[in-house]
């Protein structure tokens, strides 16, 4: 075979192989959106119709019609838990992605270390002691117990990923700025967020994507449905006997926020920095 | 003096993750050990009553937690195995030049991203019984059976469409992992390993293995913990699979017995303790 053929014939599989990856992520993708725009009648259809006969966007109306479906309720009640969620686990990993990066103390290393521990109690693990002692201070059916664990829980991926992002500032910069008369917090202020905007938004983005995304905690802690999140909001809706698939998948706009958050923090990266590994 | 400062800033600084931590992880687990030997009346103004270790032989004499641990062993096996393979393949996929490049990296990390509950409806939708585009396919088109398969309510289906569920949500994690590291390997390695007449497996046994080693270790040692506790998605996905996060959850909530479940935990902790102790030794080896 000559060079040239075979460069093609390789060409031609790696496009094969694109070609199958994406389809493979996007089927079920597809199928959201297809059927959201799909009567109910259709949804239901035999055989079942690939691209939708009728286009109705009823469905996308339905879940913003707060006499239908709470969505925007339960949306504000997400929001509120994974905004805070971000940012408070933002500020403690800033503080202590700082020390751990740029000050030299006794057990640095040993903190640094065992911060990847709290990985070992994740999910499942202290559903049981968590419910009852974050009970016993009155903060079942609150939607403040899911922020302190959604806090917790993304607090180690936030301060490993934020310590990364510090350790790339040259220790030039801010000895100038120390030069300057400036304290460790003036420090961290005037110099380190600013060069970090970056990383910074990248580890917003991954804890609220966290906290967003949170379907366990939420069923364990929340009763009422004036406390529900979008994730237990939806499946309590599923659950019921008269579901429409397509206000079900109506629901994909769940997933905007992150989305966009998302791409957002990828155009902010897309210079310079490289990522680090670990992203939770 | 300035090194003082720098220790007390330094302590004043990383004081307060440790405090959340120890406050909502450490004193957690303490009680939760607690918990496990004692009877937890659901009424939670009533006092617990020491057992002993009740709870543990009543877990370890109870059938179903060795099948729960079963399921789990085999389902964090594929996943874990599956999962890494296919970010891997993946990563060294799109480690190239090529059109659209962007937008595929893009794409693959939607199913990452997105919530699970909303694609749960999509797969859901797409095996269903009656209506589903995949028992269309497969009994009307392909022809493959009389019946429509019944994908979720029947144990070995449902746990095979769990694992394809899983490996599918969560690939793009190990994706993103490898294909930055790929990103740093020297290209010389591999044009030097071409002038010695290498082909592709071995070029990617001696080169890529090698350089990927410590992040192949970070991933599949965190997916396995991740998988293993895993519950959401299984639960959401088919009431069929009974992994031990279920049979736990089933313990603490539905039957109400925390301290049966509290001891599930100490026990599945155990578990995954000695696995990670296992696996720092042979990633040590290495080094």
């Amino acid at each position: 075979m000559s060079k040239k053929k075979k460069r093609m014939v390789k060409g031609i599989f790696f496009y094969v192989g694109i070609l199958f990856l994406m389809a493979v992520i996007l089927i079920p993708f597809f199928f959201m959106i297809t059927v959201s725009l799909k009567t109910a009648r259709e949804a239901i259809q035999v055989p079942p119709t690939i691209l939708p006969e009728e286009l109705t966007l009823q469905h996308y109306r339905d879940i913003f019609d707060t006499s239908i479906f709470p969505f925007l309720k339960y949306f504000k009640n997400s929001m509120y838990v994974s905004v805070l969620a971000a940012s408070i686990s933002l500020v403690f990993g800033i503080m202590a992605g700082y020390a751990l990066s740029k000050l030299r103390f006794p057990g640095r290393a040993t903190i640094s270390n065992s911060f990847y521990c709290v990985y070992m109690f994740s999910g499942i693990l202290l559903i049981v002691p968590l419910y009852r002692l974050l009970s016993s201070v009155g903060l079942y059916n609150r939607r403040e117990a899911l922020i302190i664990i959604m806090v917790v829980q993304t607090l180690p991926t936030s301060i490993y990923m934020l310590k990364g992002f510090f350790d790339t500032i040259p220790q030039e910069i801010e000895e100038a700025g120390k030069i300057d008369g400036l304290n460790y917090v003036q420090s961290i202020f005037y110099i380190v967020i600013p060069i970090s905007v970056s990383g910074i938004v990248s580890v917003f983005v991954y804890a609220f994507m966290i906290a967003w995304n949170d379907f366990l905690y939420a069923t364990i802690f929340l009763s009422s449905a004036d406390y529900f999140t979008l994730p237990i909001g939806l499946n309590a809706l599923f659950n019921r006997p008269d579901y429409i698939w397509g206000r079900m998948m109506a629901a994909l706009v769940t997933s905007v926020p992150v989305v966009v958050m998302y791409a957002f923090s990828e155009f902010l990266m897309k210079k310079g920095t490289t990522e680090g590994g670990v992203k939770g | 003096m300035n090194r003082k400062k720098e220790r007390i800033a330094g302590f004043l600084l990383i004081a307060p993750s440790i405090l959340l931590i120890l406050l909502l992880i450490g004193y957690p687990m303490v009680y939760n050990f607690i918990i496990s030997f004692h009877k937890v009346p659901v009424n939670p103004k009533k006092a617990m009553q020491a057992v002993g270790f009740a709870n543990f032989t009543k877990t370890l004499t109870d059938s179903s937690f060795y099948s729960a641990l079963g399921v789990t062993v085999f389902f964090t096996l594929l996943v874990v195995v599956l999962s890494t393979a296919a970010g891997l393949a993946a990563a060294i996929l799109l480690n190239r030049r090529f059109f659209g490049k962007k937008i595929v990296k893009a794409l693959i990390l939607l199913p990452y991203i997105v919530p699970s509950v909303s694609l749960i409806f999509a797969w859901k939708y797409m095996f269903n019984n009656t209506y589903g585009i995949v028992n269309y396919l497969y009994v009307d088109v392909l022809k493959l059976s009389e019946r429509a398969p019944l994908w979720f309510d029947r144990p070995a289906s449902a746990f095979a469409l769990v694992v394809l569920f899983s490996v599918w949500k969560f690939f793009p994690y190990a994706f993103m992992s490898f294909y930055a590291i790929l990103q740093t390997i020297d290209k010389t390695l591999y044009e030097a390993a071409d002038v010695d007449g290498a082909n592709g497996w071995q070029k990617f046994k001696v080169i890529t293995l090698q350089e990927i080693r410590p992040v192949l270790a970070t991933v599949v040692t965190l997916r396995t913990i991740w998988v293993f506790y895993m519950y959401t998605e299984i639960a959401l996905l088919s009431g069929q699979v009974k992994t031990i996060s279920v049979y736990l959850y089933e313990n603490a909530f539905s039957m109400r017995d925390m301290g049966k479940a509290a001891a599930i935990s100490i026990l599945l902790f155990a578990m995954i303790f000695s696995f990670i102790m296992l696996v720092r030794k042979k990633v040590f080896r290495y080094e």
